[in-house]
């Protein structure tokens, strides 16, 4: 038999998002969607028990969510006409413009939308989760309420947990989220995909909110947990953006840059037992143990990679993943395949114009054509203002200056690297290479 | 929903590609395909901020100035009043217009007077 409470919390990781994209789509009112979800997963927590785990918990959730925006939006409606009527009879000499006038009130509008039952079509759950993830992603709000607003309605994590992910006072990111839900508002976003002019732009930003979400968690995996605050939570958002990434890969199936997505995200995230050794300095892909690596991520990785390739649409995650999956693919260090990184590199650095690429580009000249090559390739993006205080520029650098036989070099550029980090596990990573370097020989 | 869609030139605007600008679809094109569908409702070309007239009332006195206004990089070269289902409407609507690839557009949402503040 199932475990109620156990079947409410599997409920929960699969269901939240659809129940909540089935009542905002419906309402257009994120905050009764929040609102009404809750409501039907604390329905469930109450009455499985007593009456048995329904066959379609989604479904069910839906239903008992609905009923609770259902009857809100029926209060609020008579609220406003109580307000309108209690207006006419004030009968002011001045009207002003559509006082009085119920029918053209913008709640009541709004409610009747919400009321009417062709607005509920229970059967389309995938496609109510894309609307709201093009709607969390819109590029009219604020880059970083759109991270905040995709994990707290994809996921149902709290306003608490995702503060504590981004290290920000809860009051804090609870005001982001208001914001960017009363701009949802006020720009007349609706919960809805695109149009197909804009879909392809619109795309590429949902992925990038998805990127960053991952990034976020996975710096975290090459800090020492022991010591960095929020180093668990931060963890966790890797997991989930994973778990995103799956969804948007299933939900966008005619976009190969989505799969494109996923598969970099899983060969990155086979490798996060690793990246970071115990004395909580990052590890470099040189000194991981690439057994402990997640071989049957990795597997799913590759497979996901081909299957976008196959498509025959290239784009930068897809070039990204092809990158992570030579490395992966690599028994050792020495084994790996550079040239045709390099060649991925040359195309990842025309499809982007990214100094960031160039950089790890320079890196892959440095093993394919010497250190000296690697460091003319370094120096010709030094100058950039986008790699200004980026302190993986005097990091690289010092390390082609040791294999170039120039320590003392090497020395300047890890104290600058150092004087800019703000990584704990980079920090270690720099300090022990400088100690390596400036300690007198024979010790 | 209710837009004010400012058309603005933007000539320090270093993003300019004026190769874009000359291959954009004619104004002509923009209006008459979106006053005919009447998602534009009014709208025109305006005149220089030059000929600008400032008013203002300041202690029971009309002041009526002639500028100097907004001291902005950019300038206010039209107005289109555009009615639209929601956000993504409006932004596919401006983005057709001529002035987007040329200068800027800025969508700016009306708010009702019998809104509740939101």
């Amino acid at each position: 038999m199932t475990d109620p409470s156990r079947a409410v919390e599997d409920a929960f990781r699969t269901e939240w998002g659809r129940v909540l994209g089935a009542v905002a789509r419906s309402t257009g009112d994120l905050d009764l969607a929040e609102e009404s979800a809750q409501e039907a997963f604390a329905t469930a927590l109450r009455t499985w028990g007593r009456d048995g785990v329904p066959e379609r918990p989604g479904a069910w959730l839906t239903t008992t969510a609905r009923r609770h925006a259902i009857d809100v939006l029926r209060r609020r409606r008579v609220e406003a006409e109580r307000v309108a009527a209690s207006g006419r009879l004030g009968e002011r000499v001045d009207p002003g413009p559509r006082a009085g006038d119920a029918t053209a009130d913008p709640v009541v509008e709004q409610v009747a939308v919400g009321l009417d039952d062709g607005a509920w079509d229970l059967d389309d759950p995938d496609g109510d989760l894309l609307r709201l993830l093009f709607t969390c992603c819109h590029p009219a709000l604020p880059a970083e309420a759109r991270v905040a607003l995709t994990l707290r309605s994809l996921t149902g994590m709290t306003t608490a947990q995702v503060a504590r992910a981004f290290l920000v006072p809860e009051a804090t990111m609870a005001q982001r989220l208001v914001r960017a839900k009363r701009r949802i508002r006020a720009t007349g976003i609706t919960f809805r995909v695109p149009p197909a002019e804009l879909r392809a732009e619109r795309v590429v930003g949902v992925l990038a909110v998805l990127y960053v979400l991952f990034t976020e968690g996975y710096d975290a995996w090459a800090e020492p947990a022991d010591v960095v605050e929020g180093s668990a939570e931060r963890r966790a958002l890797a997991d989930v953006a994973v778990r995103l990434a799956r969804l948007a890969a299933r939900l966008l199936d005619d976009e190969p840059e989505a799969r494109g997505l996923l598969a970099l995200l899983l060969l990155q995230h086979a490798r996060r037992d690793e990246r970071v050794g115990p004395d909580g300095a990052t590890r470099t892909l040189a000194e991981q143990d690439r057994a402990r690596w997640r071989h049957d991520e990795i597997a799913e990785g590759l497979a996901e990679l081909e299957a976008a390739l196959a498509v025959g649409r290239p784009g930068p995650y897809q070039v990204q993943a092809a990158v992570a999956a030579l490395h992966d693919e690599a028994p050792d260090a020495d084994a790996t395949d550079w040239p045709q990184i390099l060649g991925l590199y040359d195309v990842l650095l025309d499809l982007t114009g990214s100094p960031v690429v160039a950089l790890n580009r320079a890196v892959a000249v440095a093993e394919v054509h010497g250190a000296h090559a690697g460091l003319a390739a370094v120096d010709a993006v030094g100058d950039d203002p986008a790699l200004a205080g980026y302190h993986l520029l005097p990091a690289v650098r010092a390390e082609l200056l040791v294999r170039a036989g120039r320590p003392t070099d090497a020395a300047v550029d890890l104290r600058r690297a150092l004087a800019l980090v703000d990584r704990e596990g980079d920090r270690r990573l720099l300090e022990r290479r400088l100690a390596g370097i400036t300690a007198p020989p024979g010790t | 929903m209710r837009y004010l869609m400012l058309v603005l030139g933007t000539p320090h605007d270093p993003d300019l590609r004026p190769e874009e600008f000359e291959a954009a679809p004619p104004i002509e094109e923009w209006v008459g395909r979106h006053y005919g569908s009447g998602a534009a409702v009014i709208g025109d070309r305006l005149r220089p901020a030059e000929d600008a007239v400032g008013v203002r009332v300041r202690g029971g006195k009309v002041l009526v100035t002639d500028g100097p206004f907004s001291e902005t990089k950019e300038t206010i070269a039209g107005f289109d009043v555009l009615e639209a289902p929601d956000l993504d409407t409006a932004i596919a609507i401006a983005s057709e217009h001529p002035m987007a690839y040329g200068g800027a557009i800025e969508l700016h949402p009306a708010w009702p007077l019998d809104l509740d503040g939101s």
